[in-house]
């Protein structure tokens, strides 16, 4: 099979994937016990008007009604309206994932920097005081609850020091701006200094410690005694000959990780007071927002199985030994 | 050993369910249903309280915790509890919620009787007062209400809930009391403010999904915008009167039990500068009622026509109004018709730059994370501050840390917790607290067997440990509740309604059993009769 075919069947295993995803949340939602209209109706409304706001969202109709209405709504992107504010449901995408993206990428891309740094370090330099101390921090920020860690840095930093900003993207009061005049701007930078460095610390135990184990592995092979036999420099054979060859897991690995990171937020974007998407999604769900809840979790499931597809098709670009038969 | 079926009615409750209990043993098993201990931590721990006082009491209560829509679709639409509690607020009218929780008509899915509350000879009652002008008749009215509910015990106060504000005690002052809050118009408008930026600056934890005011569902944290953004026809003061200083209207009259008239402000303007005028809000109450906005509704189900005559506005009711003010007038938010008359679908428009003619006036909204208003400098009761911020802020411990700091200067609608009384004496933070209109409300349904009979509905009421529940997991904050319209409400409120049992209320509440021809057998209260 050639790689246009892989490409072909593996777009159309993404689109199945989607429909199947789209399906079981719109089940799972209206399984949960709990009834969405006692949060949209209140209790002064007469019997009459009750139901005239429930029919209004469709809610009387059969499930397979609301199942079809559903899906042709999804084919053309329209995720529908909050039961609870009527916002449209993409707005609150487009308000609130730009914000954890930028939260998450940035966390994200220290961490694998760091991370992947160290693991070649920690891999070359195996059995030293360095390499020890690096692989049981990076399983301590690997087992800390990133939450818990946000909140004993607040504390420490922005409670009793006051050298961190406490909540949020921006300084209170600041004043409205576009997003990307904001994200360039140092008052943001100051925000996001401390989300990233908390979460970067949790995010890189994984890339060092997989980028340790490739290195070891890439370290016993032939061609490295062969490079020493060449007479290369041991800086050259680490990061031109081992580390680009021990590279290719972590790789694969980081595309993987960064569709889960996009709902990996929740916690950290509460503790932080960042407004983000993880808020907006368990917000929905607590309030049995159909909508909200749907279209939030559609957008995680669709960025894991993305970068899924992305990870495959890195691994077959990266590796030339890789075919698809 | 027979039960004595339809007997236990007949002691002169007359609530008319009948009924007796049943089997002739034990009591059945009761569910109380309790919120996740997430969800309202303080109300979660005292449902928990309150079933081992009923456990001791001798009912044998099983506390179940449901997630809050399930808990409020069993409770309100299934029927299928014996014990509820949550807050509840009666606004500024005391008797506006009565028929609406008691009356016998009201007891279908959805109705808000959910105890399923009957009593025929209280039923006129609850009606008339609502329609009824004289206030020292509709006074004693809401007495009598006050003094049958309060026998008969489907609902009881267990706590009455004060109003709280903290605040930085460096950079605002002024606050003044009001039934239904600090961020009413009033109090707001009275505040000071002393800081650089001569900004109030709050904190809520909850993003704001809208700025609609025709589409939003009385959420508190939309509430506390929409009161300074909108003017009303006529505002309640903290004598809970009607007062030309605080509202739209200048002067208003009744010609008649179905009529009411308000001479229109003049000279107000918009936020945009376009003069408002009597046809904005002739254009607000028909728009709201031609588009039954839902969250109106029980206002514009009460008026037929309104018509406009220079500066005076006449609105002409189907049935007799009471207290016309505090259940009508000062409810519906007036806004622009040339902002809201091309909105097909008003209670579903996307408003992101809200335009009033309140105190204060839309700044801007960063969704998520922040909103601001700013004074609207010709407004004829202006606020003393330049700027109110709202910011989003969900952990309680940030939100401290920040008062305590300074970055915030007040917190709108203080959770009674323990963050509040760990920090209430730090110097700088002070707490304002006066009485409010909301109480955590002891549910009966009197549709289950054992509690049609109002003996074990009042033994259950001696039984609440209320004194525990205000002093250990309220800090001392609120009140112990006796009666349905507390003492907040001054006049309205009934002094002589008589207190169930303040100290030992298992002893008090078994006596009542006895009383009333059920007998304890192991702990457990038999069912009337089983002994005999």
């Amino acid at each position: 099979m050639g790689k246009l075919d892989f490409f072909v069947r593996r777009t159309l295993q993404l689109g199945i994937t989607l429909w199947a995803v789209a399906t079981a949340l719109f089940m799972l939602f209206r399984l949960m016990p709990g009834n969405p209209t006692s949060y949209i109706i209140s209790p002064g409304m007469t019997p009459e008007v009750r139901q005239r706001l429930i029919d209004s969202y469709g809610l009387n109709d059969p499930l397979w009604v609301q199942y079809v209405r559903y899906i042709e709504n999804l084919v053309t992107l329209d995720l529908g309206r909050s039961f609870k504010t009527n916002e449209r449901v993409v707005d609150v995408l487009a308000t609130y994932l730009p914000n954890t993206l930028v939260l998450m990428l940035t966390a994200f891309v220290v961490a694998y920097i760091i991370g992947i740094s160290l693991g070649v370090l920690t891999g070359w330099y195996r059995g030293s005081r360095f390499e020890k101390t690096a692989v049981v921090t990076a399983l301590v920020g690997r087992s800390i609850p990133s939450f818990w860690m946000g909140i004993l840095v607040l504390w420490i930093f922005g409670a009793q020091y006051n050298l961190i900003p406490m909540s949020g993207m921006t300084s209170l009061g600041s004043g409205p701006t576009t997003f990307w005049d904001m994200v360039f701007s140092l008052d943001f930078l100051k925000h996001l200094v401390a989300p990233v460095a908390v979460l970067a610390f949790y995010y890189m135990g994984y890339p060092l410690l997989i980028m340790r184990n490739s290195m070891l592995e890439t370290l016993s092979e032939d061609f490295i005694d062969l490079c020493r036999a060449k007479g290369l420099t041991e800086r050259t054979i680490m990061f031109k000959h081992a580390a680009r060859n021990a590279l290719l897991p972590v790789l694969t690995a980081a595309a993987i990780a960064v569709g889960y990171a996009v709902g990996g937020s929740v916690l950290i974007e509460t503790v932080f007071g960042w407004p983000g998407i993880g808020r907006e999604m368990i917000r929905a769900v607590l309030r049995r927002d159909f909508p909200v809840a749907q279209g939030t979790f559609l957008v995680l499931a669709l960025s894991v199985i993305v970068m899924n597809f992305v990870a495959d098709l890195l691994y077959g670009v990266l590796d030339p030994r890789v075919t698809y038969d | 050993m027979t039960a004595l079926a339809g007997c236990s009615g007949s002691d002169g409750d007359g609530n008319g369910n009948g009924g007796g209990s049943g089997s002739g043993n034990e009591l059945p098993q009761y569910s109380y249903l309790n919120n996740p201990a997430n969800y309202n931590p303080a109300r979660h721990d005292a449902i928990n309280l309150i079933g081992d006082q009923l456990n001791n009491l001798g009912l044998n209560t099983k506390v179940q915790v449901f997630e809050w829509g399930t808990l409020y679709t069993k409770i309100t639409d299934e029927f299928n509890y014996s014990f509820a509690t949550w807050s509840r607020g009666l606004g500024i009218d005391p008797g506006r919620r009565m028929a609406e929780q008691f009356h016998s008509s009201n007891t279908g899915k959805g109705g808000g009787n959910f105890t399923g509350y009957t009593n025929k000879d209280l039923d006129p009652t609850l009606m008339k007062q609502l329609q009824e002008a004289d206030e020292q008749k509709r006074i004693d009215m809401l007495h009598e209400i006050q003094a049958t509910i309060n026998e008969d015990v489907p609902m009881h106060p267990i706590v009455q809930m004060p109003n709280i504000v903290a605040f930085n005690n460096q950079q605002v002052s002024g606050w003044t009391d009001h039934l239904v809050g600090y961020y009413h118009m009033e109090p707001m408008t009275n505040v000071e403010v002393n800081n650089s930026a001569n900004e109030l600056r709050g904190s809520w934890a909850e993003t704001l999904g809208t700025l609609s005011v025709l589409g939003y569902n009385n959420e508190t944290k939309l509430f506390h915008q929409f009161e300074m953004l909108y003017d009303k026809l006529v505002r309640i003061n903290s004598e809970l009167e009607p007062d030309p200083e605080l509202s739209l209207a200048t002067d208003w009259e009744r010609p008649d039990d179905t009529t009411v008239r308000y001479k229109l402000r003049e000279g107000h303007k918009w936020h945009d500068g376009e003069d408002l005028t009597p046809e904005d809000v002739k254009f607000t109450l028909e728009y709201i009622k031609e588009n039954e906005i839902p969250l109106y509704s029980t206002q514009w189900e009460m008026y037929d026509s309104v018509s406009v005559d220079g500066q005076w506005i006449t609105v002409k009711f189907s049935d007799p109004v009471g207290p016309v003010h505090k259940v009508f007038s000062n409810q519906i938010p007036i806004v622009p018709q040339h902002k809201w008359e091309s909105r097909s679908n008003p209670a579903q428009a996307s408003v992101n730059e809200p335009v009033g003619s309140g105190p204060l006036q839309f700044d801007y909204w960063e969704k998520g994370s922040e909103l601001s208003l700013t004074k609207y400098e010709d407004h004829w009761r202006p606020v003393k501050f330049d700027r109110r911020i709202w910011r989003i802020i969900p952990e309680s411990s940030t939100v401290w840390s920040l008062l305590k700091q300074g970055e915030l200067n007040y917190l709108p609608y203080t959770r009674i917790g323990k963050q509040l009384n760990d920090n209430q004496d730090a110097g700088n933070i002070g707490v304002k607290s006066a009485p409010g209109d909301g109480w955590w409300h002891f549910s009966q349904n009197t549709r289950k067997e054992g509690l049609d009979d109002k003996a074990v509905r009042q033994a259950a009421v001696h039984a609440l440990p209320k004194q525990a529940i205000n002093q250990q997991i309220m800090y001392g904050f609120a009140e112990e509740g006796w009666n349905l319209i507390g003492e907040s409400f001054g006049k309205f409120s009934n002094p002589d309604v008589p207190k169930y049992q303040e100290q030992d209320g298992i002893a008090a509440g078994q006596q009542v059993l006895e009383d009333a021809g059920y007998s304890i057998e192991n702990g457990r209260v038999q069912a009337k009769g089983s002994s005999e």
